[in-house]
């Protein structure tokens, strides 16, 4: 009979366990879970004091959770320890009951209950009840630890997730940026929120400028040193064009502490590292094609310039026979030659070449060829114009840029020829009894110096049977594929061999002479020739 | 630990709304607990991440610390004035399904 009221009083708790389990289950924390236990405990037998305790495995040592103190020390002495759930019974006023609970985390829950408020004594159903909740509690804080359990593994996961979508993108941003600081805050940003670092830089050493070293560091304003010599620390570094960049983590974050980087974060940080790298030599190698580019633009453009300004069409002088070539090079330099008409039967033959390639050498040349022609225009004396040459080049160029410059101004009726030779290579004249001449007389090349030094210039005949010969140094320093010279003395052997021919018939064999040489070598360099017969 | 975190808060009534400067990380995430717990009555919490474009895992785990609070009590978090790395990264976290996002302050004080 007696059992039976105790069945029927226990079904009828059934649904006050069940809502205890939920309340428990709901808790955010042991703490939280606990405090509920004790309220339910309170609840059920009426009770005002009951305190909470709580120890590790290999601890001997309670401590007090509940928020309320105990009185005195000596309520201790109540808690017992057992490796099983385990009440025991005091007849004290202070304590009645002891409890010990051991739990799913290898921990141990201690419970102290005062006396019931009416002071009655527990009763069998009581203990029942409170047997039945300590399997209430064991039940929710298993349940609790497998809820955060599978938070955690959540998180994880998520992480996890969270790394690749990461490194995606900062794949895709890393490649997007043109501007490399925007490219180091940004791979520094992702690479640290990544690994859970505390910090982090780029160290980028420039190896030619005595290990400069220049830092970007994450986050801002943080000193390089405190990372650099941090305790826990993972480095990744490549080399590009004379740079070592070395990326470096610090400390990495825990919720209580920090922590040595484990392999993942050295595949993350290797991962990021490498994105940045592609992306400066992708940076590079474009930079270097849009150089290459704008350069091809500006030859066109230089070759285009130099196009125009030399003759398409030489003068016919009477008693005389010449003819002229200029073969640009593939990077276009500034040689320039001409014969210009002046008149009263004198020509003006010229051969010049400026210092330097592309369209600043065209463009030179350009300002020479209209400058010669207005100044000859006037019968000034040649070294005069080389001197009032010389002040316009040295205004109109840059100090590396000059242009050597020969001038003989043949009078055709008497074959007198009044020269100047400005820094040029020196012009030959073969006489018909094989006699070398040099002429070399004159300065310095054009727009070199304007310390007012004048131009010496130098008188000459040219005979029935001579010849002068005028060229650029792309003849003579034309190489082969073994870096071998021409040569100054082949070319004037040339020279003094194939005289004989007509001037055209000359021209061409020099220059297939000159290719004959350098054979599959390219051309390094402007060709330019002229040769005058006097028949 | 390094950081450059910052923050201040107002108090609307029962809303707090703090407004963080910097990197969420450990100590990041730390101070918007201690924050958020000085106001025990709050229920509401609006968190305006306007200049804070990096946060990490540990301050994620902070920052649903206080989302499991809010709601416990009914409450809830709305993120304001998201980066766009951090609003993916908050929904990859799964943290959007326990708190809310809003574009700004006001919109959140409104919702």
């Amino acid at each position: 009979m007696v059992n039976n009221n105790l069945v029927e009083k226990l079904a009828l708790q059934v649904e006050s366990f069940q809502e205890g389990f939920e309340l428990l289950s709901k808790s955010f924390s042991f703490l939280e879970m606990v405090k509920n236990f004790l309220h339910i405990i309170r609840g059920n037998f009426i009770i005002t004091e009951i305190y909470s305790f709580h120890k590790l495995a290999n601890d001997s040592n309670w401590s007090n959770i509940s928020l309320k103190k105990i009185p005195d020390p000596s309520y201790s002495s109540f808690l017992h320890d057992s490796e099983n759930p385990s009440l025991k019974y005091f007849d004290d006023p202070r304590i009645e009951v002891s409890i010990t609970l051991p739990l799913a985390d290898k921990t141990y829950l201690g419970i102290l209950i005062g006396p019931k408020f009416d002071k009655s004594n527990f009763t069998d159903f009581d203990k029942i009840t409170l047997q039945i909740l300590l399997q209430v509690f064991d039940s929710a804080y298993k349940s609790f630890l497998n809820q955060k359990k599978e938070k955690a593994l959540i998180f994880e996961l998520n992480e996890r997730v969270l790394h690749l979508n990461n490194l995606i993108d900062a794949g895709i941003e890393i490649s997007r940026y043109d501007k490399k600081s925007d490219l180091y805050d940004i791979a520094l940003a992702r690479i640290t929120s990544m690994t859970n670092a505390s910090s982090a830089l780029i160290e980028i050493v420039k190896k030619s400028q005595n290990n400069h070293k220049r830092y970007i560091v994450f986050p801002t304003g943080i000193d390089p040193d405190k990372i650099l010599t941090s305790r826990f620390k993972m480095e990744s570094s490549f080399e590009h064009n004379d740079r070592l960049y070395n990326f470096v983590l610090s400390e990495k974050e825990t919720r209580h502490n920090t922590t040595a980087f484990n392999e993942l974060d050295k595949m993350l940080l290797d991962a990021v590292a490498r994105q940045v790298q592609v992306s400066i030599e992708n940076q590079f190698l474009n930079d270097q094609a849009i150089e290459k580019e704008k350069m091809e633009q500006e030859l066109i453009v230089a070759a285009s310039i130099q196009q125009r300004i030399l003759p398409t069409e030489l003068p016919k002088i009477a008693g005389y026979e010449f003819s002229g070539i200029n073969i640009p090079s593939k990077e276009v330099g500034g040689d320039y030659y001409n014969c210009i008409d002046l008149g009263r039967g004198k020509f003006a033959f010229i051969i010049a070449d400026v210092a330097g390639k592309g369209i600043g050498a065209a463009l030179l040349v350009s300002t020479l060829d209209a400058a010669l022609y207005s100044y000859l225009q006037f019968d000034i004396p040649l070294t005069e114009m080389s001197d009032r040459l010389n002040k316009l080049i040295y205004k109109s160029s840059p100090s590396d840029k000059y242009i050597t410059f020969f001038i003989a101004v043949l009078d055709s009726h008497t074959g007198e020829l009044d020269i100047v030779n400005a820094g040029h290579n020196p012009i030959f004249l073969l006489r018909k009894d094989g006699t070398l001449e040099k002429l070399d007389a004159g300065g310095v090349g054009l727009g070199m110096f304007d310390f007012g030094i004048p131009f010496a210039g130098q008188k000459s005949i040219i005979n029935s049977g001579d010849k002068l010969f005028l060229y650029t140094d792309g003849i003579p320093e034309a190489m082969n594929e073994q870096e071998e010279e021409f040569s100054d003395e082949r070319m004037i052997s040339f020279f003094q061999n194939n005289a004989h021919i007509s001037s055209q018939e000359f021209i061409n064999a020099l220059v297939n002479d000159v290719k004959g040489h350098t054979g599959t070598a390219p051309q390094s360099d402007d060709i330019t020739a002229l040769i005058l017969k006097k028949l | 630990m390094s950081t450059d975190f910052s923050l201040n808060s107002e108090l609307h009534d029962k809303t707090l709304v703090i407004k963080t400067e910097g990197y969420i990380n450990n100590i990041g995430g730390e101070k918007i607990v201690q924050e958020f717990t000085k106001h025990s009555d709050v229920n509401k919490l609006i968190l305006n991440l306007e200049n804070s474009k990096v946060v990490n895992s540990i301050g994620i785990s902070h920052l649903i610390e206080v989302i499991e609070i809010l709601n416990q009590g009914n409450g809830k978090l709305v993120f304001t004035n998201l980066d766009p790395t951090i609003e993916k990264t908050f929904s990859i976290m799964g943290l959007f399904q326990f708190a809310e996002k809003a574009d700004t302050v006001d919109a959140a004080l409104n919702s």
